[in-house]
This record gives C-alpha cells, sequence and structure tokens, in this order.
C-alpha cells in the first residue's frame, strides 16, 4: 500500500494505492493524525488505484471519519469501484461519508 | 591433527618447523660450499703431485732413452768395425743401472753384405756383462715389435711393457731408436738400437705415490693395458678399456680414452677396485704415451667437511632442544590465560553462567577479552532473566489465549438439532477457527414459543480484543432480545452500547433475522454484513434483498431498517461471513460470491447439516494448501412449517 497527500487549498487530498490490510491499515491512521496535526480538518480520500479492503482498513476509515466529525471538518471519498465499492456498500461505510464519482466532483463537495 | 592442536603446539608446531627449515637451508649451503672448497684444493694437490711423479718416472724414462739416442748417433756419423759395435752394446748395458740389456740389430745385409742377419745382445748377467746374438733360430728379430715398429714408423718407440720369460719375469719395457746411413747418398735405414728398461723401479715410485689414507696411484700404457696398480691381478691383464667395458660405466671408458689421448683432468669416478665414490687425478708422461693416474676415496677427501658437518648438526639440534624449551615456556605462559578463559567460557556456552572468569591484571588482548566476556555474561543473564520472564509470560497469555477461545466458541451453541421438540425448522451452524483468536459468532434462540432469532457476526481485526468485543455482542445481542423487538430495534440498542467509549473503534458487521414459525415471515436487519443466500424451494439461490446499515459499534445513534419477506415450507437460507468469500487459494483468488452461489445451487436440495457441511468442504478444497486467514462460520436455517 502507497499513500500520497497533495495540497489544493485548505483540502488535503489522500491518494491510496494497492491493498490496505491488518498489516499497513494503520500507516493510514498515522498519515491522517499528521495531517490534523498540521492544521488538515476537510479531506479528499482518492481511492480509485486500492484494490482491497479489509475489515482493519475499515477501521482506519471510521477513524479518519471520527476525527472530522470532531473537528468539525469533511471527508469525502471519490473513486470507489469493485470489490472495495462493495465492501463500502455491505458495511454501510458509504453512508458514513459523502461518496462522488470522481475527484474534481470530491473536492467541489467537500 | 593441528586443528586439534592447542594455541601453545601450534605456536611450537609453526616457529620450530621454520627454525628447523631455516637451519637446514643453512646447513645444506654450508656444507655444499665447504665441499666446494675441500675439492678445489685437493684438486690442486692431487694434480700436482700427479703431474710430479709423472715428471719423476720422465725423468728416468729419459735418462735411459739417452744411451741408445747416442749410440744411434754415433753409429749414424762414424764408421765402425765388429769390435766397435760389441763395446758399444756392452757399454749402454753396462753403464746405466736401469738398462737390463741392449741391442743393435742390423737390416739384412746391413752390417756385412754376406751376412743376412746379425743383432749382437748385451745383458746384465750377475755381475758380469753377456753377449748374445739374436739372429740365432728360432728367434728371428726382424719380425719383432721391437724391431718393426721403429722400422716403420721412422722414430723412436716405446713398446709396450711384457714380462720377459728370459729375465727373471720381471716386467720390462723396451726403448728403440732406428738409425740411417748414406747409401748412394741417399738416407737409407740401416738397424735399430734398443734399451730393455726393468720396470720394478716404477712399480716403487708409483707404490709411494700415497694420498689420504687409501689414495693410490696407477698407471697406464699407450693402449690402455694396466703397467702398475695396488690390485696385482690388473697388472698387465687388463686394461682400462677391458674394466669399463666389464661393468659397464661409460664414463671410465671416456677417462680411459682421454687418458692415452694425453689429456689431464681431475674427475669424478666409481672406484673400479672398491666401487666407492672416488676422485681421479690423470697426466701424461709424454715420451712414452703412458698416462699416471692418482685416486682419492671421497669418503676421505670429504672427511673433515663431514666431521664439521656432524658436529653442526649436534648443535643445530641442542639448539633445537633449547628452543623448544624456550617456546614451550612462553607460548604456555601466553596461552595459559587463553586456555583458562577458553574453558571457562566452555563452561557458559553450557549454561553455567556463574562460573568464575579468570582473574586478570594485565591489559593486554587476554585482558581486554576476558573483561568483555564478563560484560557478555552479565548481559548475557540480564537478556535470558528477560527473556525468561517475556517467555513465561507469553506462555500465560497464550494458554489464556486458549482458555479464552475455548470459552468463547463454548459460547455458541453446539447442541444440534437445538430444540427436538420443534418440528417446523431445522437449523445447524458451524464455525472454522483460524489459527489466531478471530471475531466469527453465530446464535440463535427461541424469543418465545413461535419465534426464533438467529444471527452472524464478524468483529473486525484479530486477537484477543476481537474474542472480548465477539462475546461483549453475543452477550448484549441475547440479553437486550425481547419478544416482539424487530431486529432493526435491537441492533440499535446494541449498537448504542457497544458505539459508547469505543475508543479502539472496533466494531462488528452481523446479520440479524427473527422468524415467526407459524407463519414464516422472516424480519431482519442487517448491520453491514455480507448478504445471506435465501434458496426458495424448486428456484436458483440468490442473494438476500438488503437495505445498506452501518456497521455495529463504529458510530453511536446509528440507525437500522427492518425488512421482511415470507419463508414457505422448503425455503432456506444460508448465512455467512467473509471467512467463505474472502477464502484464498494458492494463487491467492478469492472464493467469492458466484462461487459461493454456484455451490449452494449444487447442494439447494440437502439438509442442513449436510449443506452447510458440503458449502464447507468446497471452500477448504479451493483454499487447498493455502493456511485460512480468518474464521469461517456458516449457518444453515431451513423452514418447514406446519407449527
Amino acid at each position: 500500500m502507497e499513500i500520497t497527500a497533495n495540497k489544493q487549498g485548505d483540502i488535503t487530498i489522500l491518494t491510496v494505492n494497492g491493498k490496505m490490510d491488518a498489516s499497513n491499515a494503520t500507516e493510514f491512521e498515522a498519515k491522517v493524525k499528521e495531517e490534523m496535526a498540521a492544521g488538515a480538518n476537510r479531506f479528499v480520500v482518492d481511492l480509485s488505484q486500492l484494490a482491497y479492503i479489509s475489515s482493519a482498513g475499515l477501521r482506519s476509515m471510521l477513524f479518519l471519519a471520527k476525527s472530522v466529525k470532531t473537528s468539525s471538518g469533511a471527508a469525502v471519498l471519490c473513486g470507489l469501484n469493485g470489490v472495495v465499492q462493495e465492501v463500502f456498500k455491505i458495511s454501510g461505510f458509504s453512508a458514513l461519508f459523502t461518496v462522488c464519482d470522481d475527484r474534481q466532483q470530491a473536492i467541489q463537495s467537500c | 591433527m593441528i586443528k586439534n592442536l592447542g594455541l601453545a603446539g601450534k605456536l611450537i608446531l609453526f616457529i620450530l618447523t621454520s627454525t628447523t627449515l631455516v637451519f637446514a637451508a643453512a646447513f645444506g649451503y654450508n656444507h655444499l660450499v665447504a665441499r666446494r672448497i675441500v675439492l678445489k684444493g685437493v684438486r690442486e694437490t692431487t694434480m700436482n703431485l700427479t703431474r710430479a711423479t709423472a715428471y719423476r718416472i720422465e725423468s728416468v724414462l729419459r735418462s735411459v732413452e739417452q744411451m741408445p739416442r747416442n749410440l744411434a748417433a754415433t753409429l749414424e756419423e762414424h764408421p765402425y768395425t765388429r769390435a766397435d759395435i760389441l763395446r758399444d752394446v756392452k757399454d749402454v748395458a753396462k753403464n746405466n743401472p736401469n738398462i737390463f740389456g741392449s741391442a743393435i740389430a742390423f737390416e739384412p745385409y746391413a752390417f756385412e753384405p754376406q751376412q743376412r742377419y746379425f743383432a749382437p745382445y748385451a745383458y746384465q748377467k750377475g755381475n758380469d756383462i753377456a753377449l748374445a746374438y739374436l739372429n740365432v733360430e728360432p728367434y728371428h728379430y726382424f719380425y719383432m715389435d721391437w724391431y718393426q715398429v721403429p722400422r716403420e714408423l721412422g722414430h723412436a718407440v716405446w713398446s709396450e711393457p711384457y714380462y720377459d720369460e728370459g729375465g727373471g719375469d720381471i716386467m720390462m719395457a723396451t726403448f728403440s731408436v732406428p738409425f740411417y746411413r748414406n747409401q748412394n747418398g741417399k738416407r737409407t735405414l740401416t738397424g735399430i738400437v734398443t734399451a730393455d728398461v726393468a720396470l720394478n723401479w716404477l712399480q716403487e715410485i708409483i707404490a709411494a705415490t700415497k694420498v689420504y689414507t687409501s689414495g693410490y696411484a696407477f698407471l697406464i700404457s699407450a693402449n690402455g693395458v694396466i703397467i702398475t696398480h695396488p690390485y696385482q691381478k690388473f697388472v698387465m691383464r687388463e686394461s682400462i678399456f677391458s674394466i669399463a667395458e666389464a661393468r659397464g660405466d661409460k664414463n671410465l671408458r671416456e677417462i680411459g680414452r682421454r687418458m692415452i689421448y694425453g689429456d689431464e683432468d681431475f674427475v669424478p669416478i666409481t672406484d673400479f677396485v672398491s666401487g666407492e665414490k672416488a676422485w681421479l687425478s690423470y697426466a701424461p708422461l709424454a715420451t712414452s704415451g703412458w698416462s699416471l693416474a692418482v685416486v682419492v676415496p671421497e669418503k676421505e677427501l670429504f672427511a673433515d667437511v663431514n666431521t664439521l658437518s656432524v658436529k653442526v648438526v649436534l648443535i643445530g639440534a641442542i639448539g633445537f632442544l633449547g628452543l623448544f624449551i624456550i617456546i614451550a615456556f612462553i607460548s604456555r605462559r601466553i596461552t595459559k590465560p587463553i586456555a583458562s578463559l577458553a574453558a571457562t567460557t566452555t563452561e557458559i556456552a553450557r549454561g553455567n553462567l556463574d562460573v568464575e572468569l579468570p582473574r586478570v591484571t594485565d591489559n593486554d588482548e587476554v585482558g581486554r577479552l576476558t573483561r568483555s566476556f564478563a560484560n557478555m555474561r552479565t548481559a548475557l543473564k540480564e537478556y535470558i532473566a528477560d527473556l525468561a520472564a517475556t517467555t513465561a509470560a507469553k506462555e500465560r497469555i497464550e494458554s489464556e489465549l486458549k482458555i479464552a477461545r475455548s470459552i468463547q466458541l463454548n459460547f455458541l451453541p453446539k447442541q444440534f438439532p437445538p430444540f427436538p421438540d420443534k418440528t417446523s425448522f431445522e437449523i445447524f451452524a458451524t464455525l472454522e477457527s483460524a489459527k489466531e483468536v478471530g471475531g466469527d459468532l453465530y446464535d440463535f434462540f427461541l424469543l418465545d414459543d413461535a419465534h426464533l432469532l438467529f444471527t452472524v457476526g464478524d468483529v473486525s481485526g484479530k486477537g484477543v480484543p476481537a474474542a472480548l468485543f465477539m462475546a461483549v455482542t453475543k452477550t448484549l445481542m441475547k440479553g437486550m432480545a425481547e419478544p416482539g423487538m424487530p431486529p432493526s430495534r435491537l441492533l440499535e440498542l446494541v449498537n448504542q452500547e457497544l458505539a459508547r467509549d469505543n475508543d479502539a473503534m472496533m466494531f462488528v458487521t452481523l446479520f440479524c433475522g427473527i422468524l415467526d414459525l407459524r407463519t414464516g415471515v422472516l424480519a431482519y436487519a442487517n448491520a453491514g454484513h455480507n448478504p445471506p443466500v435465501i434458496i426458495r424451494r424448486q428456484q436458483p439461490p440468490q442473494w438476500l434483498e438488503m437495505k445498506p446499515g452501518f456497521v455495529l459499534g463504529g458510530m453511536e445513534d446509528t440507525e437500522y431498517e427492518t425488512a421482511s419477506l415470507t419463508l414457505l415450507p422448503g425455503d432456506a437460507m444460508l448465512v455467512y461471513t467473509d471467512g467463505v468469500t474472502e477464502a484464498k487459494d494458492m494463487a491467492d483468488e478469492l472464493y467469492s460470491d458466484d462461487r459461493l452461489l454456484a455451490t449452494a445451487r449444487d447442494f439447494a436440495t440437502l439438509g442442513c447439516e449436510a449443506q452447510v457441511q458440503k458449502v464447507l468442504a468446497s471452500v477448504k478444497a479451493f483454499a487447498g494448501e493455502a493456511p485460512q486467514a480468518d474464521d469461517i462460520t456458516i449457518l444453515s436455517l431451513h423452514y418447514l412449517g406446519g407449527e
């Protein structure tokens, strides 16, 4: 898994590649903590390159959702597809976030 | 073998070996050079001795030659009578003690026209000189070598030595000089003057030639015949060539060839009497064409050098012994602390960490090593103590985990059929644990006579936290369920409990259904769980239609919806966790929803337990050797109706 962070205005765009499972989900959590410590509280998470997400991965997404809720920020997901989209749908995590099709829309809705 | 030697042994071995090599090289060089120097000196003295002896013999031979030469010259220049001839020949025999006899032999008719042969011969007989004539039959001097050889060669020659049978069996040689006179203005051979020489004096001179203890000299003739030799059997019977031939000694033959050629040299040979190594010097006797040889046995030649070498070796051996003692002492001294340290560390390696390390006061390498070992031992002790404590703790936790796991599994209903008096439904469930403690759960119980609650869930993550969370979830479900309560309400209540103060942010996906056993109406709610498979009688299996609901424990105040459908007798339902659909094979491929649906179709008509076992077997067959990563839970419910 690989996480890259970009800034567009005060929006932090996190792009996640590969597979997010128990072995690396805490990296995402750490990244979110790091960005929030630097003052960010509005996130767009681009998951178009994410191939798989386990329950541990969902937990780190829950962390993101709770964190932005506490700091009155926002988190918008985009680019969900395939298995990942299915997991988000079944687990109800789709309802936890604003979900957009592409990054442009996500930035606008954030 | 060297590998097993101690340090001291290796030191001694290597130092002494190299010392011995150096000594051997120096000794070898010294010995060789000493031999060469000795040989050079011996060459000089032996050659000089040989030349001097040859010269002494030469001078005797020359004095012998003088008389017949003078006589021949006189006969050439002056007229002579028979009386002159007789007087002259007697004089030659008389005036030189070395001359045994002398003859003047004329060519046929050269002395007197009417006398064919004339050869008077004077010789020593007792103290007097006797006179004889050689032209007496059958002695035909004209064909004798002493006459023919100088006659043909035209100059004076020495004959090969011979034994004179008439003259008392002494060795003799004859010197013959031809003389010429003018006849009709032409220089014509007239006769031969001879002198017979006894060679006993020669033997005396040569026998007196002593070199070292057993060195000796011998003389060979112009043909290589041995004239004198300490070994009498050779004399006049063998030549240097016949000996070389008999012994197969090519070297000797070559030396013989060079000797009669008139060379002189100093060469190594194998002594043909003793068979030992020797050195031979030779020099020619120019007048007679003979050659004198002096033989020196090598062992005598090098006796001094060898004595010296033996002494040097002895001194070396004593030095070697001394060196051995010194090195042994030093290396023992150096390696003793290492040896005792090695013994101690062996003890430590065996596990005895309390053994006393050798006391060191020096600050050399051994001292530092010992101190390092002391530190290492202390660190090792601490480490082992830590490790023991950690291991004990880990073992305790592991055994507690096992107990927790077994308690957790015992939590789940395992009696089948669970309600033997109920005929309206069948239910069967199994939970196949992964190696790690997982968080799957299933449960079912009767809310009242007519309502069956069943649930399947999966806690996020693994290990003790998941197991605890699972236990809490199951307990809450059972504790909060009440007859008449819709499943969505139950999930909301349980979620509220789980989500409160959930700092670890754990959650559980869970499907909950409540079946009215009288009507077949199934009310159900879903908290983020995989959709169950519904298998209606005579129809292909399909996914249960569900509204998405958020996982339990994720967020407080989450709301759930209850959906419902009516089961007809013979309809069935398969509820499972993602341990089924996300089971992986060796190629990392997922079992997948599609495969599950296909499997459900294959076993649609089987009873509850058989259906569950078949699906489980299908999943296991798919995974093959791949390790099971997650718990696998399968629950099958068949509605039979008729309550």
